[in-house]
């Protein structure tokens, strides 16, 4: 399952921190949360979940808007649902 | 011709139904699409859409309403995000003794006089009765030691911006101008200047660019003031009481929804722990209150009035970090509740936004609770009537 098997999860989920929250790849590291950059604030913030349910399918609820919010949390739970 | 017969009525089928959860949201928002409306209303299942036009529009202007309903349909209820609907208190079924509308009755008494849509004058009993809750709540921020401030009522533009307040309620602003510095445009207002049946005529250009707006919260003042600095101390407690301003246009009835209304609130700010947790105490002492006098009230999550624009994304965001609860008072007359008050907590947006910061550099966080005070006045005369002799002891006492 997937958009695209053959790039890996850091780099498909940098590339889709990068397009939702409208910032330079460099400021996109793998330990950034919510509220690190003034981009990632709650409309920031909502524009990576509704990527996040179009570019790889997955449930966004009340509940994932409120846990997934660093990238790394991001990367587990795609993981969990069978991202690789 | 009567002016109902002036009126044209349109019937519009929404593009997608409309959520039941939605339907007041949806509607409230539809006074803003057009100004030949002059009611808009929703269907209860979301399926139907009724407009009556203040005249009859020619079929360009009719095409362009339908698409603008539309597009605020879309906007508010397309791929919307379920919210998590949490209860804290639900007290509605307390008995209350008053069935009637007040309004009648009060206006009959000289208690509440409308000088314009959204604007009223309260009299003595009101006033008394408004007093009364004040003294309440400023009990309320005493129990946590809060600091009194003094707010304005005008709010410069700049201040707003600065917190994106015009791309989240743009359709609520309350503009303040004056007249440029100029003698003849000074001179020609002054001869030029009068009113008619839709508002005040004036020579074209006569205004400054607008830099003020009447302000919107009481809250933001504080913000505003603590910016650019860290927080001494890391935390701070507020009591605040000031005019407040949010055009609602066909919205406005009654003390119910007010373009100028009055709010006192306790506001927080330090870590997000004091925050949290003093808006939970501040809500544990205000049940306690509640109780006292009797109120019939449910205090549930809530969001703010975000335009169409922003309105999924973050009501969405409000609710699932559970930012923000409304005490809801039963209002008997036409079995519906009316939100009286809230408890606020807006994480860290402000401390980013606004640069505060707590000892160890971080931003601050912040947090108020929030009284209406003439809604209070109004759902309380709609659960125990107008005449003070029927009111709670505890009430009467106080008096």
């Amino acid at each position: 399952m997937g958009t695209n098997q053959s790039t890996g999860i850091d780099e498909r989920l940098q590339a889709l921190l990068i397009e939702a929250l409208q910032v330079p790849p460099e400021l996109v590291t793998p330990d950034l949360q919510f509220g690190d950059l003034p981009q990632w604030d709650s409309m920031g913030h909502m524009e990576v979940m509704i990527l996040l349910e179009s570019t790889f399918g997955v449930e966004i609820n009340t509940d994932t808007i409120a846990d997934l919010t660093s990238s790394s949390t991001i990367r587990e739970y795609l993981k969990e649902n069978g991202h690789v | 011709m009567s002016e109902l017969e002036q009126h044209t009525v349109l019937k519009i089928t929404p593009q997608l139904d409309i959520p039941t959860r939605l339907v007041d949201e949806v509607q409230s928002r539809l006074a803003y699409v057009d100004e030949y409306i002059d009611s808009a209303e929703v269907s209860a299942s979301g399926d139907s859409i009724t407009l009556r036009l203040r005249r009859s529009p020619d079929q360009a202007r009719e095409e362009r309403i339908q698409e603008k309903v539309q597009r605020v349909v879309v906007s508010m209820a397309k791929g919307g995000i379920k919210p998590k609907v949490q209860i804290l208190e639900d007290h509605l079924q307390r008995p209350t003794p008053y069935l009637d509308d007040p309004n009648a009755e009060l206006i009959a008494l000289g208690e509440i006089h409308q000088e314009t849509d959204g604007v009223f004058t309260l009299g003595p009993t009101v006033t008394r009765l408004i007093e009364f809750f004040e003294t309440q709540f400023l009990n309320l921020a005493d129990t946590f030691g809060a600091v009194p401030y003094r707010f304005p009522t005008l709010i410069p533009a700049k201040y707003l911006e600065r917190v994106n307040y015009f791309r989240a309620f743009p359709h609520s602003l309350s503009f303040v101008t004056h007249l440029r510095e100029d003698l003849d445009v000074i001179d020609d207002f002054a001869k030029q200047a009068a009113c008619d049946e839709h508002g005040l005529n004036t020579p074209d250009s006569s205004f400054d660019k607008i830099q003020t707006l009447l302000s919107p919260a009481v809250c933001y003042h504080l913000y505003f003031a603590l910016a650019d600095k860290p927080l001494p101390n890391g935390e701070l407690t507020v009591t605040a009481v000031g005019n407040c301003f949010r055009y609602e246009s066909i919205n406005m009835a009654s003390l119910e929804r007010m373009w100028n209304f009055t709010m006192r609130e306790v506001i927080f700010v330090g870590s997000k722990d004091f925050v949290l947790n003093n808006r939970e105490i501040a809500r544990q002492r205000m049940a306690s209150f509640f109780e006292d006098i009797g109120l019939a009230y449910r205090v549930e999550t809530a969001n703010d009035p975000f335009f169409i624009g922003e309105f999924r994304k973050q009501t969405a965001f409000q609710s699932a970090f559970q930012l923000k609860y409304e005490i809801r008072a039963s209002l008997p007359y036409k079995n519906s509740t009316l939100a009286i008050g809230s408890y606020n907590y807006h994480q860290d947006f402000f401390g980013r936004h606004l640069d505060i910061t707590l000892p160890d550099g971080s931003p601050a966080h912040t947090g108020c609770v929030a009284f209406g005070l003439e809604r209070t006045a109004l759902a309380f005369l709609a659960q125990f009537g107008p005449d003070p002799n029927n009111w709670p002891s505890v009430v009467k006492e106080a008096l």
